[in-house]
């Protein structure tokens, strides 16, 4: 249950940087699964952005907490029930979705609120993973870098299949891409990239 | 623990401590704000760190969290560290690597500002 500690202290990787373009400069945000905060010092820095992370794990919430970065330490799948409709801009969700048991709810949850909800998680339609199970095997790759039986990935997805779970869900998608090498793929990204990244609304019920 | 007994009865009248506990109890910050402990909050602009513990029943985690909501609501600068501890409520006399790793952190985190 626990995300990987894979996040690291290091430099935001070129996945991470070009997804932290897409989080306009000054927005409150919240991210979700925030891992050891790196995402957000670095849009509370570079872009002017303010907010808090959530994260489960003791090791990362410490890290948070040593880089100044606000920390909510919660378990994602008891929900975003501390947090008020539409009170923030941004709601991040970054390789946490496929963590969680709960991953529609809380698709729910970040367009209730946030104002804009961007999520990122690794494609399984990626060509090398379709070729893997074509011989027979699951895949092991660098976003996917676990064994099956050890791996904290309980939810596997496509491109295509995150476009779905919006839809029924009424999200307004606004838009969406592959991420490969830290370079946005819009050719056919369901097979040519290796991270999938999706930006939506919910579509809020009028007054 | 006889003897520790007979001098604490001596020191303290057992009825204090049914005073005090109903003080807890019944204390209420949010009380003259209609029930709303955002707005109790409204005027703090001081920064902060709650750390609660899962086994504490005298200050819950529940409890915190509805602080931690009234923080979120006045946008106030916060972390929230929710310790996994066995210990109750005595949890934050004892030597816990998580909670004195938090706190020093964020103490580290402020110098350094």
């Amino acid at each position: 249950m626990n995300p990987t500690p894979d996040s690291g202290a290091l430099l935001p990787s070129p996945d991470v940087l070009s997804i932290a373009r897409l989080v306009p400069h000054g927005s409150r945000v919240l991210d979700l699964g925030c891992g050891t905060g790196e995402l957000l010092a670095y849009l509370i820095k570079m872009r002017g952005c303010s907010g808090y992370g959530v994260e489960i794990n003791d090791v990362n919430v410490q890290a948070c907490v040593a880089r100044s970065v606000n920390v909510i330490q919660l378990n994602l799948d008891e929900g975003l029930a501390v947090f008020g409709d539409a009170t923030f801009d941004v709601v991040l969700q970054i390789d946490t979705l496929q963590h969680l048991r709960n991953a529609e709810v809380m698709l729910r949850e970040t367009a209730r609120v946030g104002r804009l909800g961007i999520v990122a998680f690794p494609n399984f339609g990626h060509w090398p993973n379709r070729l893997a199970v074509l011989r027979g095997r699951m895949p092991v790759t660098k976003v996917l870098p676990y064994q099956w039986y050890d791996t904290p990935n309980i939810r596997v997805a496509t491109l295509q299949d995150f476009e779905a779970l919006a839809l029924q869900n009424k999200l307004e998608i606004l838009d969406q891409f592959g991420l490969q090498d830290g370079r946005e793929v819009r050719f056919w990204p369901n097979a040519r990239a290796s991270r999938a990244v999706f930006k939506f609304r919910g579509q809020r019920a009028l007054p | 623990m006889r003897y520790q007994g007979d001098k604490f009865s001596e020191y303290f009248d057992a009825n204090t401590y049914l005073l005090i506990t109903r003080a807890l109890d019944y204390f209420d910050p949010a009380s003259a704000f209609g029930g709303d402990l955002s707005a109790a909050l409204a005027k703090a602009t001081a920064k902060f760190l709650l750390v609660s513990f899962t086994t504490d029943w005298r200050f819950s985690p529940g409890r915190s969290r509805e602080i931690v909501k009234a923080l979120l609501d006045n946008q106030c600068d916060l972390s929230y560290a929710e310790i996994d501890a066995p210990h109750g409520h005595d949890a934050f006399l004892l030597e816990d690597a998580r909670y004195l790793g938090v706190v020093r952190s964020y103490f580290q985190s402020k110098v350094a500002l």
